[in-house]
């Protein structure tokens, strides 16, 4: 149990990796959304069901929602 | 720059992996034994034997967070709601937007699931809520999930549909204005119940305390509401629910409606 909750962690790290490192805000915003729903697993692994249920619709589906809304009034792709 | 930061990731990475590998399994692993503290919390969240000092709820978190440490969780509830206050005073000012004229929103087929899974999403997050006190759950996790439904129906079926089914920002404060009232009216209606009788009552207070024999009465009619938390879970429900739908729909406001005032102002 605790090794598939830090393989988890180690998966969200690589996803953390792509979101900063990502031109596209698009795609970065996915990432993001990836990272978010590994630590929502985390978090039911570790017993706080409590917080996997405030998790899942505030970083899985309304935060990334937000930053696409506000995306699509920028511009897509992060410029140097 | 770019490079640095990926370096410092990726030996933080291998740092961590390699903690994990060694010494984590001595040092890092959390106790088995539970602290003094949490064996109260759970020893009373529902002890029908200790009516003076337990919460009457089965959930041990809800109990936590609207009665062993509800003053924490009222001011939380104040901050969103100033935050909310915040972004509509950011949001003034806009003129009158008329609907554009053409087709909005997106194909038939993602209207025809949205329409279906927002009832689903409203009962799901309805059921998170009322039963917060007794599984996992809760008025805040409720409204967020239920956020959703208006957050969809925004982006599927556009902003001017839902203004026009009568979710506008003025119902909408209205109802997160009520939860916070209805959070208000529970939290000192212990003691409203007391003042009439002679007893001394606490501010948020929900079954009877050792010094005040009063409280809000753990089962209706055979169900277990647990006292105030029932209520207090509903009034969190609408105001989160509410605060969301204010800021989507601000945030979802086309441009030009801010433009126009612009134009105006140089004339």
């Amino acid at each position: 149990m605790l090794l598939v909750t830090a393989l988890a962690s180690i998966f969200s790290v690589i996803a953390v990796y792509y979101a900063i490192m990502e031109k596209n805000l698009v795609r970065a915003v996915v990432f993001s959304a990836i990272q978010s729903t590994i630590y929502a697993f985390i978090y039911y692994m570790l017993m706080a069901p409590d917080i996997v249920l405030v998790y899942i619709p505030v970083a899985v589906g309304l935060y990334p929602a937000v930053i696409l809304i506000l995306i699509s009034k920028t511009e897509k792709v992060e410029k140097q | 720059m770019k490079h640095v930061l990926g370096l410092i990731i990726i030996l933080l990475f291998i740092i961590g992996f390699s903690l994990v590998l060694t010494v984590a399994g001595n040092y890092i692993l959390p106790s088995q034994e539970i602290r003094s503290l949490a064996k109260y919390y759970l020893y009373l969240a529902y002890n029908p034997w200790h009516r003076n000092f337990t919460v009457m709820s089965p959930e041990a978190v809800t109990s936590i967070v609207w009665d062993f440490r509800g003053l924490d969780t009222v001011f939380e509830t104040a901050v969103f709601y100033l935050a909310i206050i915040g972004s509509i005073a950011l949001g003034r000012g806009i003129v009158k937007y008329s609907k554009p004229s053409g087709k909005l929103g997106l194909s038939l087929i993602v209207k025809t699931v949205t329409r279906i899974s927002a009832v689903m999403i409203i009962a799901v997050a309805a059921s998170i809520a009322l039963h917060g006190h007794l599984t996992p759950g809760g008025g805040f996790q409720g409204g967020a999930t239920a956020a959703v439904a208006p957050l969809l129906i925004l982006i599927i079926f556009s902003h001017y549909y839902l203004l026009e089914k009568g979710v506008t920002k003025d119902l909408m404060l209205f109802l997160r204005s009520l939860g916070l009232t209805g959070i208000g009216i529970v939290a000192i209606i212990v003691y409203l119940m007391a003042l009439p009788q002679g007893i001394h009552a606490y501010v948020l207070q929900n079954q009877p305390k050792p010094d005040s024999s009063i409280g809000l009465p753990a089962y209706i009619d055979g169900q277990l509401i647990s006292g105030t938390l029932w209520f207090f879970n509903i009034s969190e429900f609408f105001a989160v629910m509410a605060g969301f739908t204010i800021v989507f729909l601000l945030i979802t406001i086309p441009e030009r409606a801010f433009k126009k005032e612009e134009e105006v102002e140089r004339q």
